[in-house]
């Protein structure tokens, strides 16, 4: 993509200020179509859905997904909002979302800075053993869960999906905070400890602050994830009140026909929090605190 | 740092109070609880969207105590919920001291949601099932409830066909009350036909190939078939082995009491193989959904499509016409001295063992099967209804027509439905074989011989 | 001192520990003992068969085959997302204009339900109406066309490069948080020691980079050894087994034909895989970890 070209700009530019390289005009010209390409390419998936979400189902079958609708119609993305118990769902979805987020990354840290930064004989066992139940297709505890979660009363509530996804969600939030941890230099840890700092503080007031990046791809990451997930809240739960808005866009799925048109505008719908949070979160990840900026 | 330790401890301890605390308000098995089983989080009583309903709202609802009926079913697109929420509803306006909830999922996550529910011993009070080895499979466990008594109080034989009671009857007692009935035959288009000059329907194999064959001429195929998800070949596995060998041949092959290698299913696979060289299928049809094949027949592109009676709802979703963009025409006849079955699919209720409201599931049921429920029913969801006193002004000429056929013909499930899921499982795999490349189908006939040593522990 | 760090160890690791072994752990040994039961998930009443489900995993072809799809499967997973991800995390890296709405771009599939996903790539691959044959077709290049998902030789892969597709996003998000971490004094004192743009690239910051890459491959490993949601929606394992992958194996067992200890005998089987294949990429990476120490 960026051919030798680039090599002189890179270094005949002086780059002091701006921690972003000058390109000519023509080579950024290249970068841009290159990228143009790609995204061109890499988008038709997703203006697919956005051209199921427009199409009247008849449209579909009869011409296929890929000509233009014949008229610009709201009518799914109506039917989708107003059908069903689509603000229930939606609450329920943050409900579920915002707290199993929230608790599978506090858990990952304390976990990930034990085992990058207290690490204790036979603690690498310990983190294989948390890193393998990312391992097992989730298909086949189901059952075990839904008797426990019967037996302890929660079923038909969202504390199962909550619960659930804090303890899945465990292994991912501890390996990517364990090796955010472990770049910071122990150096740093050990100059506080002298000044009299406990782990908690050092934890809280050193290492999190430098580690919001990693915070922030987390949050992005599980919000996402358990936002999409459908299995759950299936199995885990009955009635309307307790059930997410994928649920919702799976049962668009009939016997002998899918709504796909509905089912294209609540996946389109569905989808707005989730690219929000990213679009929140980015900043942090992306031109968040560089640990430069704690070594110097 | 002790001290810590206890506080985490307590924290702990609390958490799972807390959680304990949370659970019996939100536990559905207390026997009379109040109707809103809802998350505690947020209590937000939202009432359900009040659709029109047939029985005027009139009684007040807070003067009986309420008691909640959990359905399940797979009736998941937007027509099947549509109208089993219409029926629920006249049901809970009619009978103020019934709530029915009803969860509804994708149709395809219904096959795990139930068998969880069933393993955790929290199962629905009533749920819908596929008539026929599935339902035998739940009934073999012990996990249904014998609904005899039932089927007797509402004088159910004078309201089931009596080609329809063997699939409600299982180890000799009622498990399974239907609710509607399917049947597969020949969906045609008319226009497609004429234009190959065919203007009468062949009733001979003679006659049906001679028509196949003015088809291709004219440059129309004469089959579509969309196999993707396997079950669409089976239909033309059924009726070549019960038009070739007989039922009674098939029934004991369902039941792993012939071989999958005998010479009445290598002459049926050899027919179709006879039907797929001479290129009478429209091609790559295991690329293809039903619904693909379905709309290849109603642009023309191929002549027919052998099909379940749900085509129609699908078609007229559509803006079709029955009748004039599209007929139904019967599995023809091979040999005129094997009697004829109609191959099909019953969807049924079924009523758990450990059903936590069983007064509340038969009164649902009763309802379910009356006539104005029936009629609703069936139209709407382009069904050939269970109960035979449904005005039968409700179905276009062709479903008419097949309505007609199944009064007059015995019924046999389709393939998925008669034998053991495992079973169906290789069984499956085999007729996308076949699509795939016929000329092996002795291999297959091995092969899938094979799993049915190891499924029936022959 | 060690003490205290050990109680502190202790303290951090009490709610994650319990959570994760009441929750995950629990249910996966009851699982565990499934396997050794007949179970069909109806039936209260089953029998104990011993290690015949284990011994019935060694002859099934089915299971090689899945064993086999499943490395191809994670083979891709390693390199394609993970390249991809990285080259577009670099380029979005510079201030260019517009970036932001790139990354968005490029993240929109995970936000998107597989479910529809899955249906669109079934669109793209649709032999007749699919974007795939007609442009084939356009392009003059018929004789490329296929029945994408149909065709034994071809399902897996096309079912790979759909998923391949929506991982791209996760790969680039991880990379690009990895290479804020990147002292940017570290880049430009390799570029004024006259380093061009690709030794910079391969000396600098890709070495640097191995925490996220470390996560990327990681999560690659994982993701393969589970792919289900999209074979399930595209493919269901077929045609005749040519998508099958293990948790798709273990899921048509468990719930297509009801053989829910056999289905817990290949999910055994394949977490042992799983602890194997992660333990010995720890290792590699513990010692890349020392390298850079």
């Amino acid at each position: 993509m960026i051919k030798n070209t680039t090599n002189q700009t890179i270094s005949s530019q002086e780059v002091e200020k701006e921690p972003s390289r000058f390109l000519h005009l023509s080579q950024q010209g290249l970068l841009y179509l290159a990228l143009i390409v790609i995204l061109v390419i890499y988008t038709i998936p997703g203006l697919g859905v956005l051209l199921t979400s427009f199409k009247t189902d008849t449209e579909i079958s009869m011409e296929g997904l890929w000509n233009l609708p014949h008229a610009l119609r709201f009518d799914n993305y109506v039917n989708a909002w107003t059908s069903g118990d689509v603000a229930i769902y939606t609450r329920n979805s943050f409900l579920v979302t915002i707290p199993a987020t929230f608790c599978s990354i506090l858990l990952g840290i304390l976990a990930g800075y034990v085992f990058s930064k207290l690490a204790f004989k036979g603690s690498e066992y310990v983190f294989i053993f948390v890193i393998a139940g990312l391992f097992f297709p989730p298909q086949i505890i189901l059952i075990p869960l839904f008797q426990l979660f019967n037996k302890i009363g929660l079923y038909d509530t969202i504390w199962p999906m909550i619960i659930v996804h804090t303890a899945f969600g465990l292994p991912i939030c501890t390996l990517i905070m364990r090796n955010y941890f472990s770049a910071i230099p122990i150096a740093i840890r050990e100059a506080a400890i002298i000044d009299g700092a406990n782990e908690a503080q050092i934890l809280t007031r050193i290492m999190l602050p430098v580690s919001l990046p990693a915070v922030a791809v987390l949050a992005t990451l599980q919000f996402t994830w358990i936002w999409n997930d459908f299995l759950y809240p299936i199995i885990f739960t009955r009635s309307v009140q307790a059930r997410t808005i994928m649920v919702g866009l799976i049962s668009l799925q009939g016997q002998y026909s899918v709504a796909w048109g509905e089912q294209g505008a609540m996946a389109v719908i569905a989808s707005i929090p989730t690219l929000l949070v990213f679009v929140f979160f980015q900043r942090y990840f992306i031109q968040g605190l560089t640990l430069g900026a704690v070594k110097g | 740092m002790k001290k810590l330790v206890w506080q985490l401890l307590t924290l702990t301890i609390a958490l799972a109070f807390v959680l304990s605390a949370c659970g019996p308000a939100a536990t559905p098995e207390a026997p009379a609880a109040p109707a809103a089983t809802a998350a505690p989080a947020q209590p937000t009583a939202v009432p359900p969207t009040a659709a029109p309903t047939a029985v005027p709202a009139t009684a007040a609802p807070t003067a009986v105590p309420q008691t909640t009926v959990n359905i399940t079913h797979y009736f998941s697109d937007s027509l099947g919920k549509k109208w089993i929420s219409q029926l629920t509803d006249g049901f809970g306006a009619a009978n103020p001291q019934f709530k029915v909830a009803d969860n509804t999922t994708g149709h395809e996550d219904f096959k795990t949601q139930i068998l969880v529910m069933l393993a955790g011993n929290n199962p629905p009070d009533i749920f819908s099932y596929w008539a026929g080895a599935r339902t035998q499979f739940v009934v073999d466990a012990n996990r249904l409830m014998p609904l005899d008594d039932w089927w007797t109080a509402n004088k159910m034989d004078d309201v089931i066909p009596a080609s329809l009671k063997p699939l409600a009857t299982y180890n000799g007692k009622i498990y399974a009350v239907p609710m509607n009935a399917h049947i597969v035959g020949f969906f045609y288009n008319p226009k497609a036909m004429a234009k190959a000059g065919i203007t009468t329907m062949p009733t001979t194999w003679t006659d049906f190939l001679a028509m196949c064959d003015k088809l291709k001429a004219a440059g129309i195929a004469p089959f579509a078939l969309g196999s993707k998800n396997q079950w669409p070949a089976q239909y033309w596995f059924d009726y070549l082995v019960s038009r070739t060998a007989g039922p009674d041949y098939r029934t004991q092959l369902m039941l792993g009491k012939a071989a999958y290698t005998d010479p009445q299913v290598g002459k049926a696979l050899e027919t179709w193989k006879m039907l797929i060289d001479k290129g009478y299928f429209y091609k790559n049809a295991n690329a293809y959904d039903w619904t693909d094949a379905a709309d290849q027949v109603a642009k023309g592109d191929a002549a027919m499509t052998l099909m379940g009676t749900w085509i129609t709802g699908y078609w007229d979703g559509k803006g079709l016409k029955a009748g004039t963009d599209y007929e139904f025409m019967p599995f023809p006849s091979i040999d005129p001295a094997i009697p004829m079955v109609v191959h099909g699919s019953i969807d049924a209720w079924t009523i758990p063992a450990d059903t936590h409201n069983k007064d509340g599931a038969l009164a649902l049921l009763a309802w379910f099967l009356k006539p104005e429920s029936q009629a609703v029913w069936a139209k709407g969801q382009g069904a050939l209804a269970a109960n035979k006193n449904t005005d039968p002004s409700i179905y276009n000429p062709v479903m008419k027509e097949a309505a007609d056929y199944l009064a007059k013909t015995n019924f046999l499930s389709g393939y998925d439905l008669s034998t053991t899921p495992p079973m169906a499982v290789g069984g499956l795999n085999m007729f996308a074989l076949m699509m795939n490349d016929p000329s092996k189908y002795q291999d297959y006939m091995k092969q899938t011989e094979d799993v049915a040593k190891q499924v029936f522990k022959k | 001192m060690v003490k205290q760090r050990n109680m502190w160890a202790i303290i951090f690791l009490f709610f994650p520990l319990a959570i994760y072994t009441v929750f995950v752990i629990m249910p996966l040994l009851s699982s565990f003992y499934y396997s050794f039961t007949d179970w069909n998930g109806f039936n209260p009443n089953f029998s104990w068969v011993g290690f015949d489900n284990y011994l019935k995993i060694t002859t099934d072809p089915t299971f090689l085959n899945a064993i086999k799809n499943t490395s191809i499967w994670m083979a891709a997973a390693i390199i394609v997302p993970s390249g991809f991800g990285l080259m577009i995390a670099l380029i979005l890296q510079r201030k260019i204009w517009g970036a932001n709405f790139f990354k968005s771009l490029f993240y929109l599939p995970i936000c998107l339900s597989l479910a529809v996903i899955g249906q669109v790539w079934i669109w793209i691959y649709h032999p007749d109406l699919g974007l795939l044959n007609l442009t084939l077709n356009f392009l003059h290049l018929s004789f490329l066309t296929d029945a994408w998902l149909s065709d034994p030789n071809t399902a897996l892969f096309a079912v790979i490069v759909a998923w391949c597709w929506q991982q791209i996003g996760l790969a680039m998000v991880i990379f690009l948080s990895g290479l804020t971490s990147i002292p940017q004094e570290l880049i430009e004192a390799a570029e004024i020691d006259g380093a061009n743009y690709w030794q910079s690239l391969w000396r600098v910051i890709i070495p640097l980079l191995s925490p996220a890459t470390v996560v990327v491959i990681a999560l690659a490993i994982i993701n393969s050894l589970k792919s289900f949601d999209v074979v399930y929606i595209m493919t269901k394992g077929g045609p005749f087994h040519s998508s099958d992958t293990l948790a798709m194996m273990m899921y048509n067992e468990s719930f297509q034909k009801y053989y829910i200890g056999y289905g817990s005998a290949v999910s055994v089987v394949l977490f042992l895989i799983a602890m194997i294949v992660i333990a010995f990429y720890f290792r590699q990476v513990r010692e890349l970890e020392h390298l850079y120490d």
